[in-house]
């Protein structure tokens, strides 16, 4: 266990800059989650801290050591990779013994080390079988099993779960989760499923083009995104948004339709903004504005409803069952703490309240 | 199988017209082996017989016991094995080593490297003889194992490299970097990892090295006029002089020397059928 601190890290492939200064401070036995759309550089990050790629510029240190110049193996980390990348020829017990067996060390330790884990994780009875004789679950947990052999300072996930099916991905979620609980092992997860960082992260880290565009816990991001990237990237179905203006302290949006907002964003009459609502702030009210019914998805629990508002599509959330077909109007109202403004210019977020 | 295979019509040839084909072919392919066998155990008379004989009343062991203890077959047979493996061994080693360097990493003029190693194999063999023979006789190697081992070195080499470079690379590469994570040098990613999962890819290497050098004739015609470096090909060709040609001797020295190819090819079939990297990732 050790913090891990990047400083400003840059990673360039020739004059094509992908990452520009990136800054995490990650503190001893959290569970971080990197999370952002593919290409964003959270894969080339998650690489630079296990030394597989070069950093070209910044800092990076774990448990207090800057690593920069040190190959994986004096970095004290391992790493599950989104293949699993099990050696095929070799039996469990051999992969999870792998790195120990390179190390040297007397193989008795490692044959009981290795089925230490092996218990852990329920996998005493493969330790014989080759990786191909292996379902998608197992090979992750041997993946898994390999990277806790070694006791590292610090785990890297490469998005372990994405070759999984659906039902397996929610229980290796959890799985993940609890040897985290167990071990408390500082953790630096990479995941392009926000539903996972949700689930997972104390920490998560938005990153955008090579930037990270928030930082805070699961559901900071999720009241208080500080920008319309990370509004419309976490949570699902995405925050709706909706352009418009302020004028006479209403937000008046580009079709004419007006909607009461908190009174403090009457100092920003006249600006160009977003108004963000999360899909399950919307309220069926019969003094509300229509919204003309697109589609209706059921799934049981809560039903999502497609609308046309104030010139937009947005997307409702509702716990009431509704029987309304497509081409029917409902009249809605946006409760006012929930919000969101944010500067058409500059993308930020506008604080609306000190507390929101 | 059949009950319901048999409703659903297959598009192509019918089943019996590919059969009869590939007997046909297989046929062609072997008659000149079964016709060497035959004629290795016939007597000298038998093989000038019209209309030839398919198989002697008495067969003859005579031609066998001429070439292995009254010839100088066993000599070059043993020259044969002590080249061809050198030159084989050799050039696995620097293929392996230059195709991973190939396959794995990045760096200025890969390219142009690469297609180099192509233009010694694009050379005519004639070509080659006169330079190949000044460098050898200037090295003192003219008549030696040695030459003969670096000389067929070159000629199977560039075949080589390219054939375990394009193995290499379909060797997924996040193995050799969980390896690394997990200690591995360089070296011990090669030898540990990568290598035992190309033994295919080895086992076709060697194959083709040995049986180029194996059958090879000009290079051992004008590099080993020495009897004690003569290979097999040239063993056999010493059977027919300018007077006559005993070509009994002929076909059972030529038993002899396909023996250890058939040999070497069944041995490494099972390499052959591949596979061995399944399961290494999500498969």
């Amino acid at each position: 266990m050790a913090p891990l601190t990047i400083n400003d890290v840059r990673k360039s492939y020739g004059a094509l800059e992908v990452l520009h200064g990136v800054n995490i401070d990650i503190t001893d036995g959290e569970f971080v989650v990197l999370v952002g759309p593919s290409g964003c550089g959270k894969s080339t990050l998650l690489r630079m801290l296990a030394g597989l790629e070069d950093i070209s510029a910044g800092e990076v240190s774990i448990g207090g050591r800057v690593v920069n110049a040190l190959q994986p193996k004096e970095r004290d980390i391992a790493m599950v990779f989104q293949s699993y990348a099990l050696y095929p020829h070799m039996t469990v017990e051999q992969n999870m013994g792998f790195s120990l067996k390179l190390a040297r060390a007397p193989k008795q330790d490692v044959r009981d080390r290795v089925l230490d884990v092996a218990k852990t994780l329920n996998l005493e009875d493969y330790l014989q079988r080759y990786p191909r004789q292996l379902s998608g679950g197992q090979r992750q947990r041997v993946a898994m099993g390999r990277a806790m052999v070694r006791n590292p300072e610090v785990f890297l996930f490469d998005e372990p779960l994405s070759n999984l099916d659906a039902k397996l991905r929610v229980k290796m979620r959890s799985e993940i989760k609890q040897n985290h609980h167990r071990l408390k092992t500082t953790t630096v997860y990479v995941t392009h499923d926000q539903v996972e960082a949700m689930t997972m992260a104390d920490k998560i880290v938005v990153m955008n083009a090579g930037r990270v565009e928030q930082v805070g816990s699961p559901l900071e991001l999720y009241d208080r995104p500080a920008n319309i990237f990370v509004a419309g990237f976490i949570g699902s179905p995405a925050m709706n948004l909706i352009a418009g203006r302020i004028v006479d302290g209403h937000f008046l949006g580009a079709d004419g339709t007006r909607m009461t907002v908190p009174a403090s964003a009457a100092r920003l009459e006249g600006q160009e903004v977003k108004l963000g609502i999360r899909p399950e702030h919307l309220v069926i009210d019969p003094q509300g504005h229509p919204a003309e019914i697109l589609t209706v998805e059921p799934t049981g629990a809560e039903t999502l409803v497609l609308m046309q508002l104030a010139g937009h599509e947005v997307v409702g959330v509702f716990r009431e069952r509704i029987t309304l077909a497509p081409g029917k109007t409902l009249s809605l109202s946006l409760m006012p703490d929930h919000i969101h403004l944010f500067d058409t210019q500059t993308g930020l977020r506008i604080p609306l309240s000190p507390e929101n | 199988m059949s009950g319901k295979t048999s409703k659903l019509t297959r598009p192509g040839l019918p089943g019996w017209l590919i059969l009869v084909g590939s007997v046909l072919l297989v046929l062609v392919c072997l008659f000149p082996f079964w016709w060497m066998v035959v004629s290795s155990v016939k007597t000298l008379r038998e093989l000038y017989t019209v209309p030839p004989i398919w198989w002697p009343d008495t067969p003859t062991f005579q031609n066998y016991s001429n070439v292995l203890f009254q010839s100088n077959i066993p000599r070059y047979f043993l020259n044969s094995v002590i080249v061809s493996a050198g030159s084989t061994g050799l050039a696995l080693i620097l293929a392996i080593f230059a195709s991973y360097g190939f396959a794995r990493f990045k760096f200025k003029g890969k390219p142009l490297l690469q297609s180099l190693v192509l233009v010694a194999q694009l050379l005519p063999t004639a070509a080659i003889i006169v330079p190949l023979f000044i460098t050898l006789r200037f090295l003192g190697l003219v008549n030696t194992y040695w030459g003969l081992i670096l000389v067929y070195m070159i000629i199977t080499l560039p075949l080589s490299v390219w054939m375990l470079t394009s193995y290499f690379k379909n060797i997924p590469v996040e193995l050799e970097e969980a390896a690394i994570i997990d200690g591995a040098s360089r070296l011990e990613c090669l030898f540990r990892i990568t290598l035992p999962l190309s033994l295919p890819g080895i086992a076709s290497v060697m194959v083709y090295a040995f049986v180029t050098t194996w059958n090879e004739f000009i290079f051992a015609l004008c590099f080993a006029t020495d009897s004690s470096v003569k290979t097999l090909p040239i063993g056999l060709a010493e059977f027919s002089t300018e007077f006559n040609t005993d070509w009994g001797a002929v076909m059972a020295a030529s038993v002899v020397m396909t023996l250890p190819i058939a040999i070497l090819f069944l041995s490494m079939q099972r390499l052959f059928v591949g596979g061995l990297t399944a399961g290494a990732t999500k498969g």
